[in-house]
């Protein structure tokens, strides 16, 4: 063991939380002895206001160099307690949070003894690792003021507008040969009729206008490098050269595509049987016609390719609900009611539906739907609709569940089917930006709902249905989201990072490159010492997950705070025999 | 099985009488009327409005033997108007089922 | 075999096209009850029977007829039956068997109801023989094309005579007169008020606090229709009643199964054997407010112990 610590133990009541199970005032004995130890009592309120200044006071006149709380889960509080010890003068990082609530009191209420034993060993554990800690800082990265936007969909481009307005530069590129992304293919959009070219004309000039923003259509990303608020990517443009971009951030918006029926699937295939999106062209155009025919029955199947389970021909099922698909399908009944008013054609609707999802404010739309006189029917899974081909016409075969799951035969001259999101597949960009993807194969982000659109590398953010099936207002209420986490990142000019990170140890290390293999995030490198090659940890890269350290055959790289000296001493301390004339 | 006739089902989404769009099916007529019909007016409604012919014409006494006493539509969530309904149906049979008006 | 819908409706609706009414009878018949009243023909405001407290004895007796024939070979015959009613008024032969006491009953229940509203110090008189059937009938039964140019019809003698506002005496003519004739007669702006409603507005005088229960059967149409609930009550309280309502009642209330008496005679009684139940649960004597509710409601209660009267009945009792 090195110098000789002082260290402050508080173990915290947390009003009966814990005392109630773990005898607190047992555990300040079992522990007070411990080396390094200074200073051991309890609190009833560790957290509070008071017993914080107690504490930080404790630490300024006792000259404290460690600090180890034993309370709840860090999830809880250990940013509180970082900086009640930054407040006391003490690095952050030589305080230390044992779990005695979560972990202990709350997990052993049915045995009192056992629990304060248990106690006592978390607790010197905890003091073992804080002997063991040395003061550390934050790594600060200065950031870059611009940022890149892939994808120049709605949300990419509401994205790459709302960025500059805040008077960042923005690179915004875009595989396809225009802007706008599927609202160019999509005429009225529900639920209050807007028209999607539109739409993304309006943003399209908006960009054009801004000197903040780059447009780059036809481009590619080939390449990135680089980290946290210092990227360097590498963009091919139409012409075929390259340009290098230097950002401090990325936005992901690379959309969704839709989902293609296999052969015969709801007679996909079969004349007459067309894809949501070309019968609302068709509508836009003003005719409801089939081969010269005005259509008098059409048959509109929902949940085409979503909400799907496994089975013999479908083998990698989509088993989400692509949630644009309810409101677009009733929206288009709408859309058809209006037209029939203003030509006089009468068209019978039959909705073929498993559940209506028009959820929200997009209620009304399938409200206006049904009481223009479309008519829902609902089918079961089990006994999907079959499409097939009688007399030049269409059959849909149903089993209604409104009405006894009776068959109903509706002959129909157009049947619609309402195919639902599919994840992109953009395998050279995936390669290139290594976010993960789900299940489902759409974008991953930390946390759907505390995180929604971070992604786990650093500085990448992702919006818009490139992450999951969404509407378009959801679309961009995400990649706003994204806007707000961006600017929050590049506007203040540096962003701190951990240091809980990798760390190599120079005269160890025998550049095998296990640790390069195993690193997830692309965090290590060769560089040369001296006269030798060794591994080199990118801090701004690192997150520190610690895959590298069990795979380094000569125990050359750890973790920053989880170190394999501090682990030991932790496991030592733990299992020290604990006999009850200890402490009585 | 029934088969849907296009020409009925595009009478009744036509016409500005019979409306029955909004119901949706808890059952409520069904279990308050005093006839205690399984039948009316829930599912006659919709077997009408889908153009389902045969059911229709299958339902006539069902048809005519409601009171219009309106205990369904009374305590009908949707407000649809139940007897309406039923009238029209009866409207609709005279004139093509039963030739009586001419 | 049920009765054969077809057939039995080609013949209300040849008696409404030939005839002006479901069931034509005698001018006697319809407008004997106002004998000896005084009441002056037309004016302003009219009491308006729309023939229906007439035309249930005549009712009754051919739905009794048809009762007999529903179940039996004879139903094949209707259809010859109503080639034949447009010749001879077959029907109005059935209306000659109506009960002499429902007769005498029913104009009574008139005559209460003019003296009831005479006592308000209301001025009307009585269209006698162009008080019209409503359509009643015919306009539930779908028969639109046939009632359409009746209510028309209907519509003219009230403009001839003067007619600006009626009171109805039972909810099935209130109900066509104030609701569906805006609805298909152009122009159509004939004041309507229930007798209840006039009795409720004025609140005449109470001669003879009555002090007994009744239980009070609310009319379908009354109640759901016309949102005619509190008046009858309101009288009733007023007279000393200790009402009692069965727990289908108001705009609950449950029908007397009385609308389809003409084609389906069974499962009308059968409907009006329900209330009777509910409603006998709560006392013996019970009110009604519509002629085709006392008619059907008391077939049921025969040989039950129960008696059925119209509401008017009580109210001339405690106001006249
Ligand atoms: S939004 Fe509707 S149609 Fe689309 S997948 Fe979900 S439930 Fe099915
Ligand atoms: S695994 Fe260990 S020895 Fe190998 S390169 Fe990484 S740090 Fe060096
Ligand atoms: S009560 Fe109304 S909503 Fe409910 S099933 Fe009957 S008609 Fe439909
Ligand atoms: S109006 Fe007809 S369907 Fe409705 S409760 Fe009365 S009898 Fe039944």
């Amino acid at each position: 063991m090195a110098q000789k610590r002082k260290i402050g133990v508080y173990v915290c009541h947390c009003g009966g939380n814990i005392s109630d199970y773990v005898n607190v005032e047992e555990v300040v004995e079992g522990v007070k002895n411990e080396p390094g130890v200074e200073v051991a009592k309890t609190h009833m309120f560790s957290c509070s206001d008071a017993a914080q200044q107690l504490m930080i006071d404790e630490i300024k006149e006792k000259k404290l160099d460690g600090v180890v709380v034993a309370s709840c889960s860090p999830k809880l509080h250990m940013f509180t307690f970082r900086g009640m010890s930054e407040r006391a003068g003490l690095n952050p990082y030589q305080y230390v949070q044992v779990n005695l609530r979560e972990q202990c009191s709350w997990a052993h209420t049915n045995d009192k003894i056992g629990a304060t034993e248990k106690g006592i060993n978390l607790v010197r554990a905890g003091i073992a690792k804080c002997v063991l800690s040395h003061s550390l800082t934050a790594i600060r990265i200065e950031t870059k003021p611009s940022a890149l936007v892939i994808g120049a969909g709605i949300s990419g481009m509401r994205a790459a507008v709302s960025l500059a307005d805040m008077g960042l530069a923005v690179h915004i590129i875009e595989k396809e040969e225009e802007a706008g992304g599927w609202a160019l293919k999509t005429a009225l959009m529900g639920p209050e009729a807007q028209n999607g070219p539109d739409i993304a004309a309006k943003l399209i000039e908006r960009i054009k206008q801004h000197d903040n923003i780059m447009l780059y259509t036809g481009a590619e990303l080939t390449e990135k490098n680089g980290n946290i608020g210092d990227f360097n990517v590498k963009v091919r443009i139409k012409d075929g050269s390259e340009v290098e971009i230097n950002i401090g951030a990325i936005i992901v918006t690379t959309g969704f595509d839709t989902y293609v029926p296999q052969e015969g699937e709801y007679g996909w295939g079969m004349d007459g049987v067309v894809e949501l999106k070309d019968f609302r062209k068709m509508l836009n155009d003003g005719k409801v016609e089939r081969n010269g025919k005005p259509v008098k029955d059409v048959v509109f199947i929902y949940c085409v390719g979503s909400r799907q389970k496994q089975t013999e021909t479908c083998e990698n099922p989509n088993s989400y609900c692509s949630r644009y698909c309810c409101t677009a399908t009733t929206f288009t009944a709408k859309t058809l009611h209006a037209l029939e008013e203003k030509t006089g054609q009468n068209v019978n609707q039959y909705h073929l539906y498993r559940d209506i999802r028009t959820y929200g404010k997009m209620e009304t739309v399938y409200e206006e739907a049904r009481n223009g006189g479309a008519l829902f029917l609902r089918w079961d899974p089990e006994n999907p609709p079959v499409v097939s081909e009688e007399d030049g016409r269409l059959l849909v075969k149903v089993q209604d569940e409104l009405d006894g799951n009776d068959e109903i035969e509706i002959g129909a001259d157009m049947v619609v089917l309402s195919t639902g999101m599919r994840p992109r597949d953009n395998e050279a960009l995936d390669s290139i930006l290594k976010i993960p993807v789900s299940k489902d194969g759409f974008l991953s982000e930390i946390h759907i709902k505390l995180r929604p659109v971070e992604t786990v590398i650093d500085g990448v953010f992702i919006a818009g249905a490139a992450q999951s099936p969404k509407t378009l207002a959801e679309s961009v209420a995400s990649s706003l989201a994204a806007v707000a986490k961006t600017g929050g990142l590049l506007k203040k000019g540096y962003v701190d990072l951990e240091p809980l990170i990798a760390k190599v140890y120079e005269d160890k290390c025998t550049w095998c490159d296990e640790c390069l293999k195993a690193c997830p995030y692309g965090a290590i490198e060769k560089t040369v010492c001296g006269d030798k090659e060794i591994a080199m940890v990118i801090d701004a890269l690192c997150k520190g997950e610690g895959a590298c350290v069990p795979v380094c055959p000569h125990d050359a790289i750890d973790i920053e705070g989880y170190r394999d000296d501090q682990i030991v001493a932790m496991i030592d301390a733990s299992i020290k025999d604990y006999s009850k004339a200890e402490s009585a | 099985m029934s088969k849907v006739s296009s020409e009925l089902a595009a009478k009744l989404k036509q016409s500005t009488e019979f409306n029955a769009e909004a119901c949706y099916h808890c059952g409520t007529c069904t279990a308050l009327c005093p006839m205690g019909y399984e039948v009316l007016p829930r599912k006659l409604f919709r077997e009408a409005m889908l153009g389902l012919e045969e059911k229709v014409k299958a339902r006539i006494p069902e048809i005519y033997q409601c009171l219009l006493c309106r205990m369904c539509e009374e305590n009908c969530p949707q407000d649809v108007h139940i007897a309406e309904n039923v009238r029209y149906l009866r409207n609709l049979i005279n004139k093509e089922e039963m030739n009586l008006i001419k | 075999m049920p009765l054969p819908i077809a057939p039995i409706l080609g013949i209300l609706a040849d008696n409404i096209k030939q005839r002006g009414s479901v069931l034509p009878i005698s001018k006697k018949a319809s407008t004997g009850w106002a004998k000896g009243l005084n009441l002056p023909k037309g004016g302003d405001t009219v009491i308006y029977t729309g023939q229906m407290y007439q035309l249930i004895p005549a009712i009754d007796a051919m739905s009794k007829q048809m009762a007999m024939f529903e179940e039996s070979p004879i139903t094949k015959l209707f259809g010859l039956g109503r080639f034949a009613n447009k010749i001879i008024n077959l029907s109005f032969f059935m209306s000659l068997m109506a009960s002499k006491d429902m007769k005498v009953e029913n104009n009574r229940i008139l005559k209460n109801i003019t003296g009831l509203l005479k006592k308000t110090g209301v001025e009307f008189g009585y269209l006698y023989e162009d008080d019209m059937y409503s359509g009643a009938l015919i306009y539930d039964e779908g028969l639109d094309e046939i009632f359409v140019p009746h209510a028309k019809k209907v519509f003219e003698k009230l403009k001839k005579n003067g007619v600006k506002k009626i009171i109805t005496v039972d909810p099935h003519t209130t109900n066509m007169m104030r609701d569906i004739y805006p609805k298909v007669v152009p122009g159509y702006d004939i004041e309507v008020q229930s007798y209840m409603e006039v009795l409720a507005e004025k609140a005449p005088e109470v001669l003879k606090q009555c002090n007994k229960e009744l239980v009070i059967h609310d009319s379908c149409v009354y109640a759901r229709y016309e949102n005619m609930v509190d008046q009858p009550r309101e009288l009733l309280k007023n007279a000393g009643i200790d009402i009692k309502l069965p727990e289908l009642s108001g705009k609950s209330t449950h029908c007397c199964g009385g609308p389809i008496e003409a084609l389906f005679p069974k499962k009308a009684h059968e409907i009006a054997g329900n209330r009777i139940e509910q409603l006998s649960e709560e006392g013996k004597d019970i009110v009604t407010m519509c002629p085709i509710c006392l008619v059907n409601l008391r077939k049921a209660a025969k040989g039950k112990d129960c008696q059925l009267k119209d509401i008017s009945d009580t109210l001339a009792d405690a106001y006249l």
